[in-house]
């Protein structure tokens, strides 16, 4: 419930603040917002599993939206930004869609 | 790139193998099956372990569980904005579309507002040409003009009707689907303008469009382009010729392909005498390098005594 209201705190800051993107950051957006959706599902399944862990999840999403940033951002300097971009989603999107099944199956029990 | 995951995956594999198979399940199998953090599993036996000791569950409001709403409420933050960033996008996309219709608009006004002018100011040309030279060399004049397809010129003849076959339409999507095999081709209107001169036509225009010797028929993208000026279908190519034009044209090999083509892909083509056609004259060819000698009597190729008909 608290989580709720954080990411409802979360949505209204970023509708008031309204930031503008910095120009070099806007290359990582797409890949920071599949990193976070990666850490809340992996979250939720724990929850639902009952081995939902604050720690675990606080460090899950940095290092994944940070290992995402830095594999881009590599990729940039070498030339192959948009191939390592698509590593990263391909990988990502399987464990979100792992993980949406974990909570699927809690859900609806199947 | 499935091989760079595989790592992360790879650390918890022998015990959940052991633990639920007993054998190396594939990587696929495994990526699907436990894309969970093993983290959360370790935190939960360190937490059993703490409890199973007597030690007492952390409870309340600690720091990791301060910072797991902070984190949330900066996913929370990081969706907007990315959500934002996106629309942000769009309105800047469509104005930039909008200004460079804008812009095709103003020229292409631009360009009608000049081709009146030029054709007004070629009227003005022939009036005074025609004033200043005696009958019979302007006589002789209008018939060079009307040769080369400088000059308006009637007479009778045949038109050509050609059009693209409708699309074939996807049953489901009911978008156009396939290959577009039934569209009219600029080769096709070659084909059709050189089976005219060979047949005996004296003068030809596509779509109104005048043909001379330095004609071009071309195409860009989808478009047909004749002398560079882009034509829309049906394509109608109307040549003056001799009466048995129309005889020579339609047993020709050209209108033979075309009919095959017709049963085939479904374009239309069709072939009609008519009397009393008036082609229009050709734009002026602009000659940038040739001169003409100055023992040729009066050059057709610098002015243009009718008004260009488009």
């Amino acid at each position: 419930m608290i989580a709720v209201l954080a990411l409802a705190l979360g949505v209204v800051l970023g509708v008031v603040l309204d930031p503008t993107v910095p120009v070099g950051l806007q290359p990582y957006l797409p890949i920071a917002v599949v990193a976070a959706l990666d850490a809340v599902f992996g979250g939720i399944r724990a929850k639902l599993d009952g081995i939902f862990d604050d720690k675990q999840f606080v460090i899950s999403f940095i290092s994944n939206v940070l290992v995402a940033a830095l594999i881009v951002y590599l990729g940039d300097q070498l030339g192959v930004g948009g191939q390592l971009s698509t590593g990263v989603v391909v990988v990502l999107g399987v464990r979100i869609f792992g993980n949406v099944a974990g909570i699927r199956r809690h859900l609806f029990r199947a | 790139m499935n091989a760079a995951d595989e790592r992360p995956e790879a650390g918890e594999r022998p015990e959940v193998s052991e633990r639920r198979r007993g054998y190396v399940p594939d990587l696929l199998t495994e990526l699907f099956q436990s894309p969970l953090e093993p983290g959360y599993a370790e935190a939960a036996r360190r937490r059993a372990e703490r409890a199973a000791r007597g030690e007492p569950p952390e409870r309340g409001f600690s720091l990791p569980r301060a910072a797991s709403l902070l984190v949330v409420a900066a996913i929370g933050f990081l969706l907007i904005v990315a959500y934002q960033h996106v629309l942000a996008d769009e309105p800047a996309r469509s104005r930039a579309r909008d200004g460079l219709i804008d812009q095709i608009n103003d020229r292409q006004a631009g360009t009608d507002g000049l081709r009146r002018r030029a054709d007004q100011l070629r009227d003005q040309v022939a009036r005074q040409r025609d004033a200043a030279l005696d009958d019979r060399a302007a006589a002789r004049l209008r018939d060079l003009e009307a040769t080369t397809g400088l000059g308006r010129v009637s007479g009778d003849g045949v038109v050509v009707r050609i059009a693209d076959a409708p699309r074939p339409v996807d049953a489901v999507t009911g978008q156009g689907s396939g290959a577009d095999l039934g569209r009219v081709l600029d080769r096709d209107l070659q084909q059709i303008a050189n089976a005219l001169w060979r047949a005996g036509a004296e003068a030809i225009a596509i779509n109104g469009q005048r043909l001379i010797s330095t004609s071009t028929i071309r195409a860009a993208g989808e478009a047909i382009l004749v002398d560079f000026r882009p034509l829309a279908g049906p394509y109608e190519v109307s040549a003056i010729g001799p009466d048995d034009l129309h005889k020579k044209f339609t047993n020709s090999s050209t209108a033979r392909t075309f009919r095959q083509l017709v049963d085939a892909f479904g374009m239309s083509f069709e072939v009609r005498k008519r009397d009393d056609l008036t082609l229009p004259a050709a734009s002026d060819p602009q000659l940038r390098y040739a001169r003409p000698l100055q023992t040729v009597s009066p050059s057709p190729t610098t002015v243009t005594p009718t008004e260009g008909g488009r």
